[in-house]
């Protein structure tokens, strides 16, 4: 069993959590992360109780949400590895906990943020579902969906989702993914347009009002014609065409070596 | 990849039946396990491993006709009647009805008593069949796990590194037994701790083999991660055999294609054509292979030949993945999600689910591209219209996309809200050459891994050896004749001493 004063402390901290106290609520968090240590549960060693199991994976899903209220994604990270020991190993002792997609969802979503494409395919795989149940699942679906507007280009459809979150943990991670799309999508508009009116910019960047475009555009360097109302793109200048000699020497050489041996 | 793959991997094993072996095909299974265990011995006696792996070839084929008594016979007649290993042999097979082994005792005690006791790998080896046999039936699972167990237990005691080919197969039934009795995961702590005994022991055949097992096990549970550091950490044997790299090769391109490493994955998938045996032999593995193959090659952006779907084996196995293709081609999302949600439980059983759905954005591309060739100026709204896409403003965004990618040449005039494509590139540049060095580099690759893939046979070289000594000895002879005709020829010593 644990000890009560880690009982008593886990108690504390629901009631501090569902109260929105963040302050306290880490406070706590590091006082029960020491208690669980001490009671070998942070991570499980040997064969605890299921009962005992189940506290300590409250504690650190609290911990997880805290982290992303409190905006700190390392620390998020490091629960959520930490958590990772209670979903897979632990999944056929304890009961399933209401919270593990939501922050299975959360964990695609930052993978995503910090644009691991290969890890969020790789976490996907991974998930204990069927790959036709995924799209069923709301915390699931959120982050396939941005994924899939993402890489073909539909940003509308990404910036109209940023209210569609599945819970409230989501929005802090769209607001930082806008910051992404944004400079995409100007990525883009420099190659795709010879000039664009400064209106159909706003739109088209998802800002409200035409200085947010203008402080934009000057970040990234664009020519902004305030009279016509014009921003026009740079165009690059047709570069001249040099001929990598380094490179093709270094093939050339490959290829006769290469030759040498088969012949 | 459950069913059909184990069965690949068993006919793999069959590969390359020589012409000797069919000659003994009539033979009853107890004489084939008699002969067998007399090629053990020769191998064992001789440190060729050849006689070994040559028994081992025909393990599938023999494994069918095995039966209790089969089995009991061929222990009766290998061991001598007091001999502890054939009391622990038979213990694992049912008694047999009173009469009937009695018989055979009576009969083989008295030719086998003088007998010295067989190699331990013989011992092993008939191991192995009874763990096959048990596994037939469902009953006996139980029995085969303790079997396992023994066996192993016994294998890594003795260490003989004339036992390392018939380790690799007990390995495989070990597999195998955890698989059918349905707690594959529990298998892998044996299976990492035995790798690394392998390793250490340079006992390559092994090594191979355990490590495919594990990465299987992984792969089975979606454990990318950690298969993917399995494979980072170990280094496959070179010189295991063409069905384990295969297998091996297969595997990495599972793991490739999921991190998106479309084109290693390829690579690998390729050499895993390359090297399995042919698609009559082994066809489900041809089969699983060539389907993870077509859809990374649709991710690569590339288009999989229209040849491969006629092929005999493939034909009815890739229907599915026919039609996707079809879809990708045609750069239709309509069409490419009807066919999804047609064949979503096949592709969900092929595990090609998540990488097909990846490649909505490539029917995409395509669209745009066919688009773009085929008009020099073209609505928003008709793309979107042609596409099937949801709104003009995602319309803009995509094109956008697909121009900054390179995917085609052109320009949105967003004030009258069409896009205007560029001119076509001509076909000289830089670029041509790097597709030239990508395709030359592939040629080579091909032609080396091809040299490695080849197999000589054992002390071929001494014929030659042989050969060139007859030949020398002829020299030899010739030259004295030369000499003694030279004796004859008066002028011969003269010119000799005059040098």
């Amino acid at each position: 069993m644990a000890p009560s004063q880690l009982v008593q402390l886990y108690r504390e901290l629901q009631q501090v959590f569902t109260s929105g106290n963040l302050q306290q609520t880490g406070v706590l968090l590091t006082r029960l992360k020491i208690a669980l240590t001490e009671a070998g549960l942070l991570v499980p060693l040997g064969n605890p109780e299921a009962q005992d199991l189940v506290i300590a994976r409250d504690i650190l899903e609290v911990g997880a949400f805290w982290s992303i209220r409190t905006k700190d994604i390392p620390s998020f990270d490091r629960y959520f590895s930490q958590l990772q020991t209670f979903y897979n190993d632990y999944s056929s002792v304890l009961p399933p906990s209401p919270r593990e997609y939501p922050l299975r969802g959360l964990n695609l979503i930052r993978l995503l943020t910090q644009n691991r494409i290969a890890d969020f395919h790789t976490t996907l795989e991974s998930l204990p579902l069927r790959a036709d149940a995924l799209t069923g699942n709301p915390y699931i679906a959120h982050p396939i969906n941005l994924e899939q507007w993402l890489m073909e280009g539909s940003y509308s459809k990404v910036w109209n989702a940023r209210e569609e979150a599945p819970a409230e943990e989501y929005k802090f991670f769209v607001d930082s993914l806008m910051g992404t799309i944004r400079n995409e999508i100007a990525s883009c508009e420099e190659a795709a347009y010879d000039s664009l009116p400064l209106k159909d910019a706003a739109t088209l960047l998802f800002f409200k009002n035409q200085s947010e475009v203008i402080a934009f555009a000057q970040e990234r360097g664009w020519q902004v014609d305030l009279t016509a109302g014009k921003i026009i793109f740079a165009k690059k200048t047709e570069e001249k065409i040099e001929i990598p000699k380094e490179k093709l020497i270094l093939a050339d050489l490959h290829y006769a070596r290469e030759l040498e041996q088969i012949v | 990849m459950t069913d059909v793959e184990m069965k690949s991997a068993d006919e793999k094993r069959e590969d390359k039946t020589t012409e000797e072996e069919k000659k003994p095909v009539p033979l009853t299974p107890v004489a084939e396990i008699k002969a067998n265990v007399a090629l053990i011995e020769r191998a064992v006696a001789t440190f060729e491993p050849r006689f070994t792996h040559r028994v081992l070839r025909s393990l599938t084929h023999l494994r069918r006709r095995l039966d209790d008594t089969v089995l009991r016979d061929a222990i009766n007649e290998t061991y001598a009647s007091d001999s502890p290993s054939k009391k622990a042999l038979l213990s694992w097979l049912p008694e047999a009805t009173a009469e009937q082994s009695m018989d055979i005792d009576a009969t083989s005690q008295p030719s086998k008593q003088s007998q010295p006791e067989p190699v331990p790998e013989v011992e092993i080896y008939l191991r192995l069949l009874i763990l096959h046999h048990l596994l037939t039936s469902q009953a006996n699972y139980p029995k085969a796990m303790k079997l396992a167990h023994d066996t192993i237990d016994k294998m890594q005691t003795l260490n003989r590194r004339s036992m390392d080919a018939i380790a690799a197969k007990v390995w495989y039934a070990v597999e195998r037994t955890y698989e059918l009795a349905g707690d594959l995961a529990d298998a892998r702590p044996h299976f990492l701790a035995a790798q690394r005994t392998a390793a250490l022991r340079h006992d390559d055949e092994t090594e191979a083999s355990l490590i495919n097992r594990i990465l299987r096990s992984y792969l089975q549970y979606n454990l990318y991660d950690q298969a993917d550091k399995l494979v980072s950490k170990t280094s496959f044997p070179t010189a295991a055999g063409n069905p384990q790299h295969a297998r091996y090769h297969y595997y990495l391109g599972r793991i490739k294609a999921v991190q998106l490493n479309y084109t290693a994955a390829h690579t690998n998938l390729q050499q895993a054509i390359r090297r399995a045996p042919p698609a009559k032999t082994a066809p489900g593995f041809y089969q699983a292979v060539h389907k993870l193959t077509i859809v990374v090659e649709l991710l690569m952006g590339d288009i999989p030949e229209r040849s491969l779907f006629r092929h005999p084996v493939l034909e009815k196995a890739l229907s599915g993945y026919f039609e996707i293709v079809k879809a990708v081609r045609n750069g239709s999302l309509s069409q490419f999600q009807n066919t999804l949600s047609k064949y979503a439980a096949e592709f969900e059983a092929d595990k090609t689910y998540t990488l097909i759905v990846r490649l909505r954005q490539n029917v995409i591309k395509t669209g745009i591209r066919r688009l773009s060739l085929s008009y020099s100026r073209i609505s928003l709204r008709d793309i979107c219209v042609k596409l099937h896409l949801d709104s003009e403003e995602d319309a803009e965004y995509i094109v956008g996309k697909a121009i900054r990618d390179g995917v085609i040449d052109g320009r949105i005039v967003h004030e009258k809200g069409w896009m205007e494509c560029g001119s076509q590139k001509g076909g000289y540049g830089p670029e041509v050459s790097d597709v030239f060095a990508r395709r030359i580099a592939y040629c080579l690759e091909l032609h080396n891994q091809s040299v490695k893939a080849m197999r000589y046979p054992l002390n071929a070289h001494r014929k030659e050896l042989a050969a060139a000594e007859g030949a020398r000895e002829r020299e030899k002879e010739l030259a004295k004749e030369i000499q003694e005709g030279g004796d004859l020829d008066d002028e011969g010593p003269d010119l000799g001493e005059g040098f």
